[in-house]
């Protein structure tokens, strides 16, 4: 009699506040004596007060068995307890369920307020094995006298469907005649599970659309109304003609219902029902649009905010009704709620188009700028100030703390990076704007982006080679600028970004006019302040800076150079020197090459000695001509580096370069390097020798391995002792046999675990080499010419070149690639000069009269294959047509 | 299909956790989730509760599949919360919050949060008369009145033919003066006597 009641307990926690996690677990003593009571009433009590503990996250599974010991009690408010424990508490993992078929088919037996909670209870802890044999019990259900049992039976039904499939044809047979049901609640919850079912799959459930219909057309049931208009949206995707006949009455209820909800509705299914198509869709459309503009402009922040989930549906259908809206919808990016900004910013991302795309990045960059600095923000807010649609001066910058959430700037910093590089940059216009977001990006997003911000800076880099010259400016800034150097180590502080500009500076010095002066930036003691791989690229980017600028001196060679040329080196060696011994492998390995060849170059300038232009020994050698004593009038080791880093150069690789690389003739993948033991093989039977071998390449012993194998055991299953066939024979083999030969291979490699078949079709067709047409990708002929843009800092971008750019949007193929024939079709040689670019670039279409400063895109030429081997680099390429733009 | 029916009061302690579709991570990390973002919301916003930190929660789990929402209302001291997939209307689960919180109501008689705390069991007994298994059963606050007064009848009426000795002891629950609001002419008595259900 003295044992705690829920009451109890619950009193307790409240006085115990500061000492809950003892008294609970004194409590759950208790419990643990109580629940194994004779008594069933204390065993209720104590399972209800663990199903209490369950709810603050004390956990209950052990007692699960005591739950069904008390699911099963005869007195209805036990059982209600066992019920309320059990769905509570019990998941598909709980193995006591199985123990619960019998006891639940009994109780569905019983009174109709059992049965009640027997619905409740079963439609959350329904198992497959629960769902199979309730289930015809659970039909019978359907037919109930009481409409309350009906209704539960409907909708525990569609749990046991899904738990179940096998019980869905007659399910759903069943609800179809529950659609007419007398009792309006029992057709409501059929509607609402056959909207569960047929968002699952709805071309199963296009049958029911007239009793639909007609429920549509008679109810006036807003509940339901809501759950038949959301079915149609499912439905009418899958059938046209449903569309036409229901665009009258959802277009009636749009224009008189007056409740929101279901007008919402309406307008919602209409968008993704796809009924905004055709003539008649086109004025619905700009109906549905309207009136979500309105809900945008409400006071209402609810309205507004779905109003944004829907318009984000309608937007890639008719971009230009949503368009009209921009001002309100960007509007709404700036909103004080975060929940309508991340709709919003949702509906913008989709929104964004070539023309309207600066406009929104720099909406979506400002919010990221912290009000105190606007005044001192470097670069794209004030630059792109021109192109800016006005933003609205009442709205006030939001001071509520969700906005600065790192969360959220995270989630604003991506947004910016994949509204501009989504489908390869196409909307991206002007890609020194781009360059100049990023850098501020990087500046201002004081969250954890800088790696993303890094890759897009180098992946824009390396495509689009017009911009290279103003990014390798940028970057140069970016590089003196200690700010960013100074923070390195702050979270947030995006010092990848230094990586992608030492990188940069480092592969495209070429465009730097004076490069030697980023060295000493390049080596400055703040630098042991960045994260090692970072490190590590500025002293390659040293030494590459140096390789070219070194070359660039001695080609101009003047003795004067020297004691600078020292000095810069004297600067390397000192700086370099800081990181051999430091403790990252890669840093210490770079720097202790990079000084190691310094160390040469310091050793070979020391020992250089002037050479006076009237050389007295040049007349004993030979006379007038210096060079041709083999002594060039440099130190030669200026030379050392540049080859190192500039032989080729880097381009962005195709993704499916690497499957394109053509196998070189005489090279056998598939050749044994080291062959298998052999096998002892007891009875050299030619037919069980050739069963043998047709089980797989692993037991094939023999010798003459590569090229030879296949046909081999074709000989052998074809003659029976063919085992001496030499590898001459391939070449008698004509191409009807090999392709048989290849066929049955990956027939039986298909089988073998260690091998990855590719079934794309192009495989089946590039393994004769010589009959496949060439695709070959060459670089650009010709940079651009030199402008004296020294003073195009990124607060001057107002200067941006009005020039397009070109994108290397495919990447580079290797040389031969063998590109499956679906793609590129074998051209005539008299038709290459029509044949269309690769990038879909349109201003690459038109063939210009003159070349301009932009540089070419790639070209892309596909001449006819003639002869085997060395493919041939430039014969074509004059033929092309000079691809130029304005 | 409604996944989750939460409600908890203004200090973040729950006071009920319901889940139609089991969590892929734990409850007890989601309502502190959720209870962070909705406490530093004023009141002027709307009631869809959407942030990037929720992502992990609610996001698409496939290609199709969409997002779950985190519809929300708050009552004097309490929040509630229902997460809801795209087949639920959002305005129309903003509406069936509402009938929730009248048939509370109308059980409780001017609810408040300590009914919710006494009562838990009878709170998820009338939630039952409302949502079975994440799907909506009933919309009228009438009928679920019926429905949750009919089967509490039966419960007490069980209860009282097992403890026939239990009118003795009948006050000593914390809330049984507020329990009983039957119709019937044994309203009084039996509400006292589930008050203080003895077990």
């Amino acid at each position: 009699m003295w044992e705690r009641t829920l009451q109890d307990l619950i009193r307790g926690l409240r006085a115990n506040k500061k000492d809950e996690s003892k008294f609970i677990a004194k409590a759950v003593d208790e419990i643990r004596k109580e629940i194994k009571s004779e008594d069933m009433e204390l065993k209720a009590g104590a399972v209800l007060k663990l199903t209490y503990l369950d709810m603050m996250g004390y956990d209950m599974t052990w007692a699960s068995f005591h739950v069904v010991e008390v699911m099963s009690s005869a007195k209805f408010h036990l059982k209600s307890v066992g019920y309320l424990a059990a769905v509570q508490s019990f998941d598909q993992e709980t193995d006591v369920l199985m123990l619960t078929t019998n006891l639940l088919k009994k109780d569905l037996t019983s009174t109709p307020a059992e049965i009640a909670i027997t619905l409740n209870g079963l439609s959350h802890i329904v198992t497959p094995d629960l769902a199979r044999d309730i289930s015809p019990e659970l039909i019978t259900m359907l037919t109930h006298s009481r409409a309350q049992i009906r209704k539960r039976a409907i909708l525990a039904l569609y749990k046991v469907m899904v738990q179940y499939p096998e019980a869905l044809q007659q399910g759903v047979t069943r609800l179809k005649e529950k659609l007419d049901d007398p009792d309006p609640g029992v057709v409501a919850s059929t509607v609402n599970v056959l909207c569960e079912l047929a968002r699952r799959k709805p071309e199963e459930y296009l049958t029911l659309a007239p009793q639909l219909f007609h429920l549509l057309t008679t109810s006036t049931n807003n509940w339901m109304l809501i759950k038949i208009i959301k079915l149609f949206g499912s439905l009418s995707p899958y059938e046209p003609r449903l569309v036409r006949k229901l665009q009258p009455p959802i277009t009636e209820l749009i224009s008189t219902t007056p409740a929101i909800s279901l007008l919402y509705e309406c307008v919602h299914t209409c968008i993704i029902g796809g009924m905004l198509q055709g003539p008649s869709g086109d004025s619905l459309a700009r109906m549905c649009v309207s009136k979500l503009a309105a809900f945008i402009q409400d006071a209402d922040q609810n309205l507004k905010y779905i109003a944004l989930l829907a318009l984000v549906k309608i937007v890639p259908s008719h971009p230009h009704l949503v368009a009209e809206y921009q001002d309100t919808i960007l509007a709404s990016v700036n909103d004080q709620d975060i929940s309508i900004r991340m709709r919003a910013l949702d509906l913008v991302s989709a929104m964004v188009t070539p023309n309207s795309l600066q406009s929104i990045v720099q909406q979506v960059l400002s919010h990221l700028v912290p009000d105190t600095s606007s005044s001192t923000l470097p670069t794209a807010t004030q630059s792109l100030a021109q192109h800016t649609v006005p933003t609205s001066p009442t709205t006030a910058k939001p001071h509520i703390s969700p906005a600065q959430s790192p969360a959220y700037r995270l989630v604003l910093s991506q947004r910016i990076l994949n509204i501009c590089s989504q489908s390869m940059y196409e909307n991206v216009t002007n890609f020194e704007w781009y360059l100049s977001v990023l850098v501020d990006l990087a500046h201002v997003a004081n969250v954890d982006i800088g790696l993303q911000i890094r890759d897009q800076l180098v992946d824009v880099v390396g495509r689009v080679k017009g911009v290279r010259r103003y990014a390798v400016k940028l970057m140069y800034t970016l590089l003196c600028d200690d700010t960013m150097l100074h923070n390195a180590r702050d979270e947030g502080s995006c010092s990848e970004v230094l990586w992608a500009a030492a990188w940069i500076c480092g592969e495209y010095c070429s465009e730097l006019s004076e490069p030697h002066k980023l060295l000493p930036y390049l080596l400055q003691p703040e630098v042991a302040n960045l994260l090692p791989e970072i490190i590590a690229v500025y002293i390659q980017a040293t030494s590459k800076i140096f390789g070219h600028w070194a070359a660039e001196v001695a080609q101009r060679w003047d003795d004067d150079d020297l004691p600078e040329v020292k000095s810069m080196v004297d600067v390397i060696v000192g700086g370099v020197h800081e990181f051999v011994s430091n403790t990252h492998i890669e840093v210490q390995e770079r720097a202790a090459n990079t000084l190691q060849l310094f160390t040469f170059i310091q050793a070979d300038l020391n020992a250089y000695r002037p050479k006076p232009i009237d050389n007295p020994f040049a007349e004993a050698s030979s006379s007038f001509d210096p060079i041709a004593s083999g002594e060039p009038r440099f130190p030669k080791s200026l030379y050392l580096l540049q080859p190192l880093h500039e032989a080729y150069e880097l381009n962005p690789v195709a993704l499916a370069a690497q499957a394109s690389v053509p196998i070189p003739d005489g090279l056998d993948l598939d050749a044994w390097i080291v062959a298998p033991p052999q096998e002892p093989v007891l009875e050299v039977d030619a037919e069980a020798k050739a069963r043998k071998v047709k089980k797989g390449k692993g037991k094939e012993v023999n010798g003459t391995k590569s090229k030879s194998g296949k046909k081999k055991h074709k000989e052998e299953v074809n003659g029976g002792n063919g085992v001496l066939l030499t590898p001459l024979e391939d070449d008698t083999e004509t191409p009807e046999e090999r392709m048989q030969r290849l066929a049955e291979r990956r027939e039986r490699l298909r089988e073998d675990p260690y091998y990855i078949i590719d079934d794309r079709p192009s495989t089946s067709r590039v393994d004769d080499l010589d009959s496949i047409p060439v695709v070959r990708l060459e670089g650009m002929p010709s940079p651009a010419p030199e402008v004296d843009d020294s003073h195009m800092l990124p607060s001057l971008r107002s200067d941006y070149t009005p020039s397009s750019f070109a994108i290397d949007r495919d990447g580079e193929m290797p040389e031969g690639a063998v590109v499956p024939s679906r793609t590129i079709t074998p051209v005539p040689r008299e038709s290459r000069a029509s044949t269309p670019m690769m990038t879909s670039f349109p201003q690459y279409e038109v063939a210009d009269e003159g070349r301009t400063s932009t540089p070419e895109p790639i070209k892309v030429t596909r001449p006819k294959k003639k002869t085997p081997g060395k493919k041939k680099r430039t014969q074509n390429s004059s033929t092309l047509p000079d691809a130029s733009n304005p | 299909m409604i996944h989750a029916v939460l409600i908890f009061n203004t200090s973040g302690v729950a006071r009920l956790t319901k889940f139609y579709t089991p969590l892929h991570q734990s409850s007890q990390t989601l309502i502190p989730k959720i209870f962070s973002l909705i406490c530093s919301r004023p009141a002027s916003l709307c009631n869809f509760l959407d942030a990037p930190e929720l992502e992990a929660f609610l996001g698409p789990k496939g290609e199709e599949d969409e997002r779950w929402r985190v519809v929300y209302r708050s009552y004097a001291t309490l929040y509630f919360v229902f997460v809801v997939d795209g087949a639920e209307s959002e305005l129309g689960i903003l509406d069936l919050i509402q009938v929730f919180v009248e048939s509370l109501d109308r059980a409780f008689e001017n609810v408040c949060e300590l009914d919710l705390v006494f009562q838990f069991d009878e709170v998820h007994h009338i939630l039952a008369e409302i949502i079975q298994g994440g799907l909506v059963l009933e919309t009228n606050v009438e009928e679920i009145d019926n429905s949750v007064q009919v089967s509490a009848k039966l419960r007490k009426e069980s209860f009282a033919s097992a403890n026939p000795l239990s009118l003795g002891i009948g006050g000593v629950g914390g809330a049984g003066s507020r329990g009983g609001n039957l119709k019937s002419p044994l309203g009084w008595l039996t509400g006292k006597i589930t008050g203080g259900r003895a077990m």
